[in-house]
């Protein structure tokens, strides 16, 4: 293992940061208090943080309507996405996006997207700047087992290989897309990852709740598109704790099934068991790393509470740079 | 009596005016029933029979065949038998038009038949109730309408338009592109107003985005600002009355012209005479005589030399006497800003150009400096009124008693005349009027005196031989 | 000046851009033409002759040739235009902006209200468009009207060589995202271009003709069409203002409303169907903003409500002409 303890400390934070987000948000949804549509993260925060602990922000990443998490971990504001999600001319997106359309492009965050499998194009477009520029920079998209089976992502995955563009093509199959379950959706033998290694790609599996294995997995898959060998791919096996958007009933689910996830499957549990028993880290320090995150969220929302309100003279402002 | 019915010019289409008998079905006196063919009535347009309403008798035949009837006009009369003979002349012969606008006789008159219930039409083609609705109440023919609407259907747009009368477009044709202010960033309208106004854009800030040049920028060079107006309705600014008691001369002027236009009894003789030769002349003779004798000093000699030919007009009223004088005293008038002066030059007929130049200035600054006496105000023979420097064409001035008679002068104008060899030609013209006071001054005698007049100043050589 | 092909004007201005700018970057099928093929890159050099030469010269990371995958091209030209570039993506048929329309509506042209004004997305998505070549209903369509109508893109129609390299610099340079349409009928038009830097600014009308009866308004090839309406017309002593849009989105409604308070008589010539589209659009803005100064309803020239069909006479019968226009306008001038 690689990580020191600051880094495996700040990779905790960040998946902390992501579920304690979420919880919060999964309440206040409840109180009816935050207007629109939100699809949680919930339960895969070990990818887009295992991912995005290699990426710096000249490093691209275009994200899914569940995109909150992308987000925190390549480095968006919290408090500025938490004004966001409550509509606030303070959010990240000035009040004009909400929780699908969380961008930060100054950390490498090209955007959360309302539109499944429309990322994946970006990313390609973003990967062939990045191959312009010529400095090994990467452009991930995250797709999840809906988004794989669109055709925009197959268009994608083929144009990286034949513009040998340094993209990055990551699944989470997270086991359900919308309400459908994968089994029944991805029809190459529940094997998404097999689709890009058609198209030429070298591709990657890996346990998706296991931070360390995804750290490990993506440490190799960028050494290799860094080197200039063009577009990889990996699936992450992941899971959804919440329904597909907040207030779905989830009637999908089997006997149990969240019990057990929860259970067995959830990563962070995971990754202070793991980090704990290799005595990488003390579980009070853990502790007191929650305790500092649940203080953030607590900021966030009073913060969010507090902040300014759009009036309707910005419904006009931003559609263009400069329209007449 | 309520049984005899009027059989009038019928209206079919809006723009039915009048009617033609081409045959008649029923003679005199005899009876028909419901659904009878009547007559032919003939059209510019069609040529239709009118079936009888209701069974009756035509009692009294009134239109001939072949003569033409305006709308409404009375062509039969019908009544059943048991009605008199005289009860059906008497209705015929009181029969008045509803109308109003209608004459008399033949082409004329009366909307007759009882109040006319709307025509129903009958059609298969697609058309809305509104369309329907105004065709039936002003009887429009629906056959030569295309409809607009959705597969063919007539809209009342249609209807409304087949009842207007053809167009008549007044065609303002093409305009200038201005494509030499391309370069300009400009609207398309605001280029072609800069042009038409020889605007130059180059000085010119646009408001429009990115700095276009719109058409109110180029409009805000072509004339002045207009007062920014508040929003809302116009509300009058106050305007209370600034009370002056009018002065001593305000006070002579109102007394003797209010006197003037009651007492005398004023006519007006016009006429426009060339003054070409005048102000050809007037530039060397002025350079000659060393002085700017002004259009007024030449035509103040004219008028003297004039009225000492013409005595008649040379005179004061006074009561029943007529007084006349061998000389010209000739009042001028002049503005100034206590109101309308009218200082006299003594002697105008024998005084030369140049002096005349010279005394009329210095009783205009006399007047305008408020310096002139009592003998510079008294008597006079006649007065000349001049307003051409104010632009005015032509205007009639009131007599200045006891005087007979004023000349009011206009502006020098330039009019296209037939010259002497047939072409056209500009020319300058002036406008006279001479108001004379009928008690003491004829017609003839105005008209001779202006005659005489015109010859001076049409001949202004003629000016100076007397001074020769 | 210089007189050029329309189709030239495209390519020059590419080359002049790519040349004066290092972050402007091409991509879009056949755009280099050939690739894979015995007869190697530049082989055909783009269906259009649009893109010839711009291999050799700028090299194949900022001249991609893409696999025939329009939602992907026009996906990545959102990428790169997000990362910093000047995308210039061919989507060689406006026809086939069906296929990549989530890419354009629902990405680049609201990327920048979405983020709350802090990215933008100069990319330009170049398309040939129009009818007159007998390619029936899947690539012959204008797909203006559609585009006009979606905030966040603006819509360009150049009619003329000279306005190809005014309004195609400006879209290159532009930091909205630009749809650019080029009428495959007028390719093979010639005009005088002026030399050296010339930019047309969107929004800014052209006015071809002028008069003062009646005012037509057209885009791309209506405007040839309408100039040889308004010239017959002139004969007659009936005078035209007859206005090039240039861009339907921004749309100049100033040059619009000006002229027709002059005229007050509205032609609105336009190569999609009326219903939705711009000719109505044109006529409700008159309608709604100059009400006072009509003397006549607003005319609209346009195709009916159908597909494009295939069959010279069938499409000679679909599309607008200088007779239709004609009689549109005499319309106008009879009414009562």
């Amino acid at each position: 293992m690689q990580l020191s303890r600051d880094a495996l400390l700040q990779a905790y934070r960040q998946m902390r940061t992501i579920r304690a987000f979420e919880e919060r948000l999964h309440d206040e949804i409840m109180k009816g208090e935050i207007a629109g549509f939100t699809h949680l993260y919930c339960g895969q925060e070990a990818v887009a943080v295992g991912v995005c602990e290699h990426l710096d922000h000249e490093d691209m990443i275009v994200s899914t309507h569940r995109g909150h998490g992308h987000c925190i971990a390549k480095g968006c504001d919290v408090v500025g996405m938490m004004k966001e999600i409550w509509g606030s001319t303070e959010g990240l997106c000035n009040g004009k996006g909400g929780s699908m359309h969380i961008a930060d492009k100054d950390v490498g965050m090209l955007g959360a997207n309302g539109i499944v499998g429309a990322g994946a194009p970006i990313a390609v477009g973003a990967a062939m700047s990045a191959k312009l520029d010529g400095k090994g920079k990467v452009s991930i998209a995250f797709s999840g087992d809906g988004a794989c089976n669109q055709g925009t992502t197959f268009e994608a995955m083929n144009m990286a290989v034949v513009t040998n563009a340094p993209a990055i093509f990551v699944f989470e199959n997270n086991k359900y897309s919308e309400h459908t379950g994968f089994e029944y959706a991805v029809g190459t033998n529940n094997d998404i990852v097999s689709r890009a290694e058609a198209f030429g790609m070298k591709v990657w599996r890996a346990d998706g709740c296991d931070f360390f294995e995804v750290y490990e997995t993506m440490r190799d898959v960028l050494e290799h598109v860094r080197g200039g060998n063009g577009p990889a791919a990996v699936e992450f096996d992941t899971e959804r704790f919440y329904g597909h958007f907040e207030g779905d009933p989830q009637r999908y689910r089997g006997e149990g099934e969240l019990d057990r996830l929860w259970a067995e499957r959830d990563c962070i549990k995971i990754f202070r068991q793991r980090a704990t028993e290799a005595s990488l880290l003390k579980s009070d320090e853990l502790d007191g790393v929650d305790e500092e995150v649940l203080a953030l969220i607590d900021k966030a929302v009073d913060d969010s509470r507090a902040a300014p309100r759009p009036t309707p003279e910005d419904v006009q402002r931003d559609v263009y740079i400069d329209y007449f | 009596m309520s049984d005899i019915r009027p059989f009038t010019m019928p209206k079919w289409g809006i723009e039915m005016t009048e009617g033609t008998i081409s045959e008649w079905m029923v003679e005199e006196g005899q009876a028909f029933s419901k659904g009878d063919l009547l007559c032919l009535i003939e059209t510019d347009k069609i040529t239709n029979e009118v079936e009888a309403e209701f069974d009756s008798v035509l009692r009294k035949r009134i239109a001939d065949v072949g003569a033409t009837y305006a709308v409404g006009t009375l062509l039969g009369v019908f009544a059943p038998e048991e009605a008199s003979d005289e009860d059906v002349e008497a209705f015929a012969g009181g029969y008045k038009a509803a109308d109003a606008s209608g004459s008399a006789g033949k082409k004329s008159a009366p909307q007759a038949q009882a109040p006319e219930e709307t025509p129903v039409i009958q059609t298969n083609r697609a058309i809305s109730p509104e369309a329907l609705k105004f065709a039936q109440e002003h009887g429009i023919d629906l056959d030569p309408i295309i409809g607009s609407g959705r597969a063919g259907r007539i809209t009342y747009q249609d209807v409304y338009q087949a009842s207007l009368p053809a167009a008549q477009p007044v065609l303002k044709g093409t305009a200038d592109l201005a494509i030499e202010l391309d370069a300009f960033f400009a609207s398309p309208l605001a280029k072609r107003l800069a042009k038409l106004n020889g605007i130059d854009l180059a000085g010119v800030q646009g408001t429009g985005p990115k700095g276009r040049i719109r058409k109110d920028d180029v409009l805000a060079l072509i004339k002045p600002a207009a007062p920014a107006l508040a929003a809302g309705p116009f509300s009058p600014s106050p305007n209370p009355a600034k009370v002056q008691r009018m002065d001593r001369i305000r006070k002579v002027v109102a007394r003797r012209l209010t006197q003037s236009k009651q007492d005398i009894p004023h006519f007006y003789l016009r006429m426009t005479v060339s003054v070409e030769a005048l102000l050809a002349l007037r530039k060397t003779a002025n350079l000659v005589l060393g002085v700017k004798a002004s259009i007024n000093d030449y035509l103040l000699k004219a008028c003297g030399m004039a009225l000492a030919k013409h005595p008649a007009v040379n005179i004061q009223v006074h009561g029943e006497a007529i007084h006349s004088f061998d000389h010209a005293d000739i009042s001028v008038a002049v503005a100034t800003q206590s109101g309308l002066i009218t200082p006299i030059l003594r002697g105008v007929d024998e005084m030369r150009i140049e002096q005349i130049a010279l005394a009329s200035r210095d009783l205009i600054e006399r007047a305008q400096a408020g310096k002139l006496g009592h003998a510079d105000l008294e008597g006079g023979t006649f007065s000349l009124s001049n307003l051409g420097m104010f632009g005015i064409d032509q205007f009639d001035a009131i007599i200045n008693p006891p005087q007979g008679a004023i000349l009011a002068v206009g502006g020098v104008k330039r009019a296209l005349v037939e010259a002497d060899d047939g072409e056209a030609a500009f020319e300058s013209q002036l406008a006279l009027a001479l108001s004379c006071d009928h008690r003491a001054i004829d017609g003839a005698v105005g008209a001779s005196f202006m005659a005489t007049l015109r010859g001076f100043i049409e001949q202004p050589e003629t000016l100076f031989e007397h001074s020769c | 000046m210089a007189t050029m092909l329309y189709r030239d004007a495209v390519l020059q201005t590419l080359h002049a851009e790519m040349e004066r700018d290092e972050s402007v970057v091409v991509l879009g099928e056949d755009l280099v033409g050939g690739m894979g093929t015995a007869g190697g890159p530049e082989a055909i050099g783009g269906i259009w002759g649009t893109s010839v030469g711009l291999f050799d010269k700028f090299g194949k990371d900022r001249v991609i040739d893409t696999p025939i995958s329009e939602c992907a091209i026009v996906g990545a030209a959102g990428g790169l235009a997000l990362a910093g570039k000047r995308p210039v993506a061919e989507l060689m048929f406006a026809d086939f902006i069906g296929v990549s329309l989530d890419q354009i509506w629902n990405q680049i042209g609201k990327f920048r209200y979405m983020f709350g004004g802090k990215s933008k997305c100069p990319a330009v998505i170049r398309m040939a468009y129009g009818a007159g070549f007998n390619a029936a209903a899947q690539h012959s369509q204008s797909v203006h009207q559609m585009l006009s109508g979606m905030p966040g893109l603006k819509v360009v129609m150049p009619s003329t060589p000279a306005d190809v390299k005014g309004l195609f610099t400006q879209a290159i340079r532009d930091d909205d995202p630009v749809i650019f349409l080029e009428h495959k009928a007028l390719y093979g038009v010639e005009g005088e271009v002026p030399d050296g830097e010339h930019l047309v600014p969107f929004g800014h009308a052209r006015l071809s003709r002028a008069g003062e009866d009646v005012t037509i308004v057209a885009t791309g090839m209506m405007v040839g069409m309408a100039e040889a309406a308004a010239d017959s017309l002139a004969e007659e002593g009936i005078g035209c203002d007859v206005l090039d849009l240039r861009t339907t989105s921004p749309m100049d409604e100033e040059a619009i409303l000006d002229s027709v308070e002059v005229t007050g008589r509205l032609v609105v010539v336009d190569e999609a169907p009326a219903r939705c589209g711009l000719a109505r659009d044109v006529s409700a803005l008159v309608s709604e903003l100059a009400f006072a100064s009509l003397k006549a309803p607003p005319q609209a020239v346009t195709p009916p409500h159908t597909p494009i069909p295939f069959a010279r006479e069938l499409e000679s019968a679909y599309l607008p002409s200088p007779d239709k226009i004609v009689a549109a306008v005499q319309k106008t001038l009879n009414w009562r």
